[in-house]
């Protein structure tokens, strides 16, 4: 620096003043100018998004995802605007439902939220949702009966609905038919002979398995520790004297050890002689059921737009098979569910408006494999007539869904801390009983800490 | 952005001129100074540093209000022995295990070669630190995308070299933090990259011309003459490198978050997952205590052997 | 340290920023050219090993996404660069609402952090008071603090206040930069002191010596803190991750981290919004290389 003065004299030249005063001045000015429905007036000074319009969150991916799109749209072209409805998807399990959450308790949630119902209860005791009323339903002509018992009562926390059940998607048997054909498991309609009891199973497999030369049945033991625990929830529960995993709300676990280690050493048989491969991920055992590998797939249902997609395939769809002494299979329900927030009339009327027309529009949904929960849907002739999809429609009345605890329900950490363990027992990694005590010791340090609910 | 290094700076000036506390102006409008940034300082720095330490004793959950009830050390006892958070403590270990090194030695490397290259400085700068000011998350999506499982760039890569089925990097248990390191590798090189080239520049010419008349070939060079002369830069490199690596939560979020099962949940990932989808604000108070902990412990690490670097210059 | 007898006598640096460009010595000798060669070779090996991903992920972003669907094999092949996926997402809301998020918060960021640091910096260079060394060993406390790890608390402070889901709740924990802090203290220790006492003689109080003498002469300090400062709020991830919860309030990286909804499987779109993600950064890389570069290597921040 040299001897030229330093700067000018006051300390807030005119020229500063004035350079300030019309950057704020220009901020202002944006905010005015871009409403108070902007993003900008939203993150500058709290004001409400997307005013008028229902903003809706979900976490359907893949073909779900797909249909789903097919659903807004169609609700965008009966609101007669594109604007009508601001849609998002985030990722699907925890990274989702945290999302939900911390927006509900930033005062920004979304007007309708996609939740499964074993997430929903644990929403709901946080305090994060609005009570579903008959007053609620009333608002667009909907009431309780619309909607399966069995459903409509598992969104209920403390004798309150929080939730408008949209279907139920239970765990399934995928068969290709032309292997199965081969195997002679198909009766004289072309669908699966019913398979009844854990010996008729393993024949079935052992018959599948010397159709294809290679494997019987496949299903995900890698990559997708939900579909592990799903597998293993439904022989489970399919056992007489089952107790769910956890009780009182989760501060309890009373898993029949004996039982879990019996359930995991058979599917462990199934692996390691060869009736199911050992490592294989979910779009592995799928190429292995569509290139003939193996004549079963097991998986939730919602695999059917992927499985459909692939030219030259052909399969079917059916319950999965009461191979102990009851009928059960893993399920769970998406729903609706309206996060806590300060809403008018019109706003409530507007998003129970937007639900209303995605329940009527469940027939694109079933098409995915869903079993529809509104019953104007289900009791239709469409889908009773909706092949394969109403051949496993049953399920959804003797669905296990998973026990209720706060850290349990789909995608959560009961069954990352189930499936993973199931995994390594598919896998031959560990032995059943070691698995089932580390289940229970995991869940039992869950079941001591403090619910946070 | 946090770990931060004082007296790295190859430019600072020496402090030989400045001021004289005796000669300052005893006054207390000094405060209305200090104010502004002493105001956010308070408010979320040391604030929530003290609510941190408190809400480790209490079951505060994010969904009630207040901090819920004094539970004593008993967060602290449940942390300890959850088989959870020793593995995220082990695999952050494993994290900076596996990305310290390349970090410290290839940018060493790339440094004294850049170095050398009389042309092209620009060029060299731009491709090792550009990655270094992207967004993690727009890097964590491109490497994403070259593991991605069968038909991704790296699996077509492995399958010309012979690799029937090669695993997929990013849903293998073993590989996904491999993974993980590769990216964070080629992410963050650059900035090692350019404190090795300050360092390199501040060596006086002269010495290598000595170095070379004395008839020292170039790796003597290299082996006599730079690497001793940039010991300071390498500790200074090492130690952010190990805090950085404490700290990593953006690439194994965004590559894995956490997956394949836990296999790559780091400590950082652990504690969000505790605070903000466990709802158990309390628990997670404790580990981030526990972590803050850590690396206070290396900061100060750092602290003194700069110290006693300096006076050893 | 060193055994080397030169090693001691050697640092004296400061020549070196007034030292012309690096020259290399004339080491005919001693296989000085060989290892010349072997370096170039090296170098642009790893450069280009260092390029490809950038290249691949521009390239499938010119690439249809039905073709990227099917692979690597398909992306190379490809000869019909499009640009569609570029004008999806300039045409959708999402990426613009990002951008304003990002541009906002950083430069809010920005100019208070070089605001509030320069002055409390100037408060403890140029001033006595009850209390500096309080401040003073707080700041260096600061230092230490990682504060990423206080991202639960901060939470809690942010909704406690009601702040979330604001740009606030992005800008204010980045304000409170110790390290900017404490650059902006070396430089005014380093200035001299006639011009300020000049300054008082005529009168000047401390806000005039401030804002008219110290910061005119900070410029170069001021904008290296300034852009350092915007370049790490823009790249924030865990803060705006989870105080920024819906999406048209959402900054770039929390935007591409979050919503893949509306992209699916298209990978294609995927790359070209990672693409326009890092573009800002870039050219801000581009036009202002030297003051990034010297603002990194002299502050030492690491992401």
């Amino acid at each position: 620096m040299n001897s030229h003065p330093p700067g000018p004299r006051s300390p807030f030249s005119r020229r500063t003043l004035l350079r300030g005063g019309l950057a704020a001045g220009g901020l202002g000015l944006v905010a005015g100018a871009a409403g108070c429905g902007s993003p900008l007036a939203a993150g500058l000074v709290g004001s409400q998004l997307n005013p008028g319009t229902v903003t809706f969150w979900n976490l359907f991916g893949g073909g779900d995802g797909a249909r789903l799109q097919i659903m807004l749209d169609e609700y965008r072209k009966q609101q007669g605007s594109a604007d009508s409805l601001v849609a998002a998807t985030f990722a699907w399990g925890n990274p989702y439902y945290t999302k939900v959450s911390l927006a509900t308790l930033g005062n920004k949630p979304p007007d309708v939220a996609v939740s499964h119902l074993t997430r929903a209860t644990n929403l709901a005791a946080a305090g994060l949702l609005e009570p579903i009323t008959d007053e609620t339903l009333a608002l667009v002509g909907l009431k309780t009966s619309d909607f399966t018992p069995k459903a409509w009562e598992a969104a209920k926390f403390e004798g309150q609905s929080y939730a408008i059940p949209m279907d139920t998607h239970p765990w399934v048997l995928f068969y290709n038919t032309e292997v199965c054909q081969k195997a002679g498991l198909l009766g004289a309609d072309g669908k699966l002979t019913k398979i009844e009891g854990l010996q008729a199973w393993e024949d079935a497999l052992t018959a599948a398995k010397q159709a294809t030369g290679t494997y019987g049945a496949a299903t995900a033991s890698v990559g997708d520790d939900s579909n592990c625990w799903r597998f293993v929830n439904t022989l489970y529960s399919q056992r007489d004297g089952a107790k769910p995993l956890m009780s009182e709300e989760g501060q309890e676990i009373t898993m029949d050890d004996a039982l879990m280690v019996d359930t995991l050493a058979t599917i462990q048989r199934w692996t390691s002689s060869g009736l199911m491969p050992k490592v294989v991920d979910t779009p592995g055992a799928e190429l292995a059921l569509s290139q003939g590998q193996s004549a079963f797939f097991m998986n939730g249902e919602w695999e059917i737009t992927t499985l459909q997609s692939i030219e030259g395939l052909k399969f079917s769809m059916a319950a999965f098979p009461q191979l102990y002494e009851k009928p059960a299979a893993h399920a769970d329900s998406h729903s609706f569910v309206l996060p806590r927030m300060d809403r008018d009339a019109d706003q409530l009327k507007r998003a129970m408006g937007f639900v209303h027309s995605m329940l009527e529009q469940g027939m694109t949904w079933a098409e995915g494999g869903h079993v529809p929960t509104y019953l104007p849907i289900f009791d239709s002739q469409q889908y009773k007539t909706l092949e394969p999809q109403a051949d496993y429609a049953e399920t959804a009345t003797y669905a296990s869904y998973d026990p209720a605890a706060w850290y349990s329900g789909s995608g959560s950490n009961f069954e990352t801390v189930t499936g993973s363990q199931i995994g390594l027992v598919l896998q031959g990694l560990t032995t059943p009983e070691a698995a089932t005590a580390s289940i229970r010791n995991q869940l039992e340090t869950y079941a001591r800490t403090a619910n946070p609910l | 952005m946090s770990t931060q290094t004082i007296g790295a700076s190859t430019t600072a000036r020496p402090s030989v001129r400045g001021t004289d506390p005796d000669r300052l102006r005893r006054t207390n409008k000094a405060w209305l100074f200090v104010a502004p940034f002493g105001l956010f300082y308070l408010a979320f720095l040391l604030g929530p540093s003290i609510y941190m330490f408190v809400a480790s004793f209490f079951d505060t959950s994010i969904v009630k209000t207040g901090l819920g009830n004094f539970i004593g050390l008993e967060n602290y006892t449940t942390l300890l022995s959850s088989s959870d958070f020793w593995s995220s403590m082990w695999h952050t270990l494993q994290f900076t295990l596996y990305t310290v090194p390349p970090l410290v030695v290839l940018s060493f490397v790339f440094a004294v070669l850049a170095n050398r290259m009389q042309r092209g400085q620009i060029f060299w700068r731009m491709a090792f630190f550009t990655p270094f000011i992207l967004p993690s998350a727009a890097i964590s999506l491109v490497w994403v995308f070259i593991f991605t499982a069968d038909t991704g760039l790296w699996a077509t890569v492995q399958k010309w070299l012979g690799s029937e089925a090669p695993s997929p990097v990013l849903a293998t248990p073993n590989l996904a933090m491999v993974g993980i390191a590769v990216a964070t590798v080629w992410w963050t090189i650059g900035f090692n990259f350019i404190l090795y080239l300050a360092g390199l520049q501040d060596i006086p010419r002269e010495l290598y011309e000595a170095a070379a008349i004395d008839g020292a070939t170039p790796w003597q060079q290299i082996r006599h003459l730079t690497i001793p002369l940039l010991s300071r830069t390498t500790t200074l490199v090492l130690l952010l490198q190990i805090i950085a690596s404490l700290k990593i939560f953006d690439q194994v979020y965004l590559m894995t978050s956490g997956g394949p099962g836990t296999s790559t949940e780091t400590a950082l990932v652990f504690i969000t997952k505790t605070g903000f989808t466990d709802y158990r604000i309390g628990a997670a108070a404790a580990a981030s205590f526990v972590l803050f902990l850590v690396i206070l412990v290396i900061a100060l690490v750092r602290q003194v052997v700069e110290r006693a670097q300096l006076k050893g210059a | 340290m060193a055994t080397t007898g030169a090693a001691g006598t050697s640092r004296r640096s400061g020549i070196s920023a007034a030292a012309p460009p690096p020259r290399v010595a004339k080491v005919g000798t001693n296989g000085g050219k060989t290892f010349n060669r072997i370096a170039v070779v090296v170098l642009t090996v790893f450069a280009v090993l260092w390029l490809v991903p950038s290249l691949w992920a521009i390239k499938t972003s010119l690439t249809a996404n039905s073709v990227s669907a099917l692979g690597t094999q398909a992306i190379l092949k490809d000869i019909n660069p499009t640009l569609a996926s570029y004008s999806s997402l300039l045409g959708g809301g999402d990426l613009w609402n990002w951008y304003l998020a990002s541009f906002i918060t950083s430069t809010l960021s920005a100019v208070l952090v070089v605001l509030f640091a320069s002055m409390a910096a100037f408060a403890l260079s140029r001033m006595r008071f009850r209390g500096r060394q309080v401040v003073f060993l707080l700041v260096i406390a600061g230092i230490m603090v990682p504060a990423d790890v206080l991202i639960i608390p901060i939470f809690q402070m942010l909704n406690t206040v009601g702040l979330l889901n604001t740009y606030w709740a992005v800008i204010f924990p980045q304000v409170s930069s110790v390290i900017a802090l404490f650059v902006f203290k070396q430089f005014f220790d380093g200035l001299p002191n006639e011009l300020e006492e000049a300054a008082r003689i005529d009168g000047a109080g401390n806000w005039r010596i401030y804002w008219s003498i110290l910061m005119p002469l900070s410029r170069p300090v001021l904008a290296a803190m300034a852009i350092v400062t915007f370049v790490g709020v823009w790249n924030n991830l865990i803060l705006p991750l989870f105080v920024l919860s819906n999406p048209d309030l959402m900054t770039i990286p929390v935007g591409l981290a979050t919503v893949q909804g509306s992209y699916g499987q298209r990978f294609s779109d995927i790359q070209a919004s990672t693409v326009l993600g890092a573009l800002p950064l870039v050219i801000l890389f581009v036009i202002f290389q030297r003051r990034i570069v010297e603002g990194v290597a002299g502050t030492g921040l690491k992401g």
